[in-house]
């Protein structure tokens, strides 16, 4: 019953079947989605982290695979991230309290003078479905903010994303500062105009050029 | 149409087509601001451009905001940088309903309508291009662009009533710069690219072809842009019925000329911030010689930038590029 719960609630994260009242996706309509399956789950005796293991970050590690080799494209990865978050609602509590645990925080913001955010909230939803707590300070986040947050939240890893060549040079400075402040602080950089050359010209622990290879980054640094 | 179209096509060497005004604001010594909100200095960088660059056209400014904000978006229009869309205008199906389609005199289009019409009447040795932003690309600035990639499945006929008022401002707003005497127009579809093709077809290549069906004739040319494909959607680019499709760096020049009929020109594809940005004279000439030797021998191929040149692009690095283009 329980692996058969993990299983359902691991096809809605990986098809994008957010909820009851959600159409999509098509063959899936009118079904319980990831949010009825979770409550279910639970209630039946199954633990977080069983659903945060072997459904939810099973799922995405898929959602993420097929991204990168082009059999889904942004809309479904977003679907999936949706159904993904709706499920770990249910989980918050239990994060909270300490009763599950994470691979670790992560820190994610655009750089500040950016205001595009879709690549941002993409690989924040991903790093949040790999197991990780995430912190996203939005967009347009300046140094100081970057700083104090690394400053609350020791260990944590930072991204930080931009969109533009004129803002992408903005991401030195931010580095500078939080290895100033944390020099062990590991920082991953991403975006569409960067590079993994212009990454290790400002410092840059890692780089993503896609959202599989920063999970794949981040996960070979907690390991 | 034909004109632009036979003289690439019976042109002997690849024609150079770099997507670029900045380096034109920057040589007057203007700011992205002054360029964005003003018709004149706009048309003057066209006009620095066309003469002292040697390419097939000029083409105006990428801005992917203005129609955005003629529906009433917000814009945030730093000094020097692009301006972009901030916030949200709508985000359900009632949102939808009540938008009005905007008249021509909203926002900045008017200064847009002015700079194309003295580029026209002022620039005589190179045919001018307009510029537009896609449907799809538009309705993601109006609705929000994450949720619009949720919102074609969960709520499908709200997004495709968007499109419709997007397409009919947009036509309505093509055929205002065609009647400025322009050659054709660039339409940017950036955000079209983040989808498979049948996504591509059914919310972006079904409206783009309304505005291609209105708009293009034998005297002006549809440029379709998506620079967000790396392959996927090119069957959806074709399907648009735009006589030239232009491609970003993420993709194969290769693979798409073999996929594209042979007279639908074919532009592209050097990266516009590893190139032409962060490169230097030499890399710049390396990578265009690279990519004319692969895709030189397409009559239909046009070499050109993947997307609009950034502002502060050295401009050693366009002279390296063009002369490269020019002495192969």
């Amino acid at each position: 019953m329980n692996s058969e719960l993990l299983e359902k609630l691991s096809e809605c994260v990986e098809f994008g079947k957010i909820n009851l009242a959600s159409p999509y996706p098509p063959q899936m309509k009118g079904q319980p989605g990831a949010d009825e399956i979770t409550k279910e789950a639970l209630e039946s005796g199954v633990t977080p982290t069983e659903i945060l293991n072997d459904a939810l970050i099973f799922a995405m590690n898929k959602v993420g695979q097929k991204f990168s080799e082009n059999k889904i494209f942004v809309p479904q990865m977003l679907l999936s991230a949706k159904a993904m978050s709706a499920s770990m609602t249910h989980l918050k509590p239990f994060f909270a309290s300490g009763a599950v645990q994470r691979k670790g925080t992560f820190i994610i913001g655009t750089v500040f003078g950016d205001l595009h955010d879709i690549g941002k909230n993409l690989f924040a939803m991903m790093v949040e479905g790999a197991g990780w707590e995430v912190i996203d300070l939005g967009i347009d986040v300046k140094t100081e903010k970057f700083v104090e947050t690394v400053q609350q939240n020791p260990g944590a890893v930072v991204g930080i994303s931009a969109l533009l060549t004129t803002t992408m040079v903005n991401m030195k400075p931010v580095i500078d500062a939080i290895k100033t402040a944390s020099p062990n602080t590991k920082v991953i950089v991403g975006g569409a105009p960067l590079s993994a050359d212009f990454a290790a010209t400002i410092g840059a622990d890692g780089y993503g050029k896609n959202p599989q290879e920063g999970i794949v980054w981040l996960d070979k640094i907690s390991a | 149409m034909k004109e632009f179209i036979d003289k690439v096509l019976e042109s002997q060497k690849t024609l150079a087509f770099p997507i670029m005004t900045h380096p034109g604001i920057e040589a007057l010594g203007k700011t992205v601001k002054e360029a964005v909100t003003d018709g004149l200095v706009h048309y003057q960088a066209i006009k620095y451009l066309s003469e002292n660059y040697d390419m097939v056209a000029c083409s105006s400014i990428m801005d992917l905001t203005v129609e955005a904000e003629a529906f009433g978006a917000t814009i945030n229009m730093p000094e020097d940088e692009v301006p972009s869309v901030t916030g949200r205008l709508v985000s359900d199906a009632g949102s939808v309903a009540a938008l009005q389609v905007p008249s021509l005199d909203k926002g900045r289009i008017p200064q847009y309508l002015l700079a194309n019409k003295l580029a026209v009447e002022n620039v005589k040795n190179k045919p001018i291009f307009s510029g537009c932003i896609g449907p799809f690309s538009l309705a993601g600035r109006l609705y929000d662009m994450s949720e619009i990639m949720v919102g074609i499945y969960i709520e499908p006929d709200a997004i495709l009533q968007l499109l419709q008022k997007c397409t009919d401002y947009l036509i309505n707003y093509c055929t205002a710069l065609k009647a400025t005497g322009t050659a054709g127009i660039i339409i940017a579809e950036p955000a079209a690219g983040l989808m498979s093709n049948d996504e591509c077809m059914t919310y972006s290549t079904d409206f783009v072809k309304q505005i291609v069906e209105a708009v293009q004739d034998d005297t002006f040319t549809v440029i379709l842009h998506n620079c967000g494909n790396t392959g996927q959607c090119t069957q959806a680019m074709v399907a648009s019925g735009a006589r030239a499709l232009h491609f970003g760096n993420a993709i194969d020049m290769e693979q798409v000329l073999a996929e594209c009929p042979s007279d639908i020109l074919v532009l592209g594809n050097l990266n516009p911030v590893g190139v032409f940005k962060q490169g230097t004279p030499a890399t710049v000439r390396l990578e265009t010689k690279a990519l004319l030797s692969k895709v030189g021998k397409y009559r239909n191929f046009v070499i050109s930038s993947g997307c609009d040149i950034p502002p502060h692009a050295p401009e050693e690095n366009i002279k390296s590029f063009l002369e490269t283009v020019s002495n192969n």
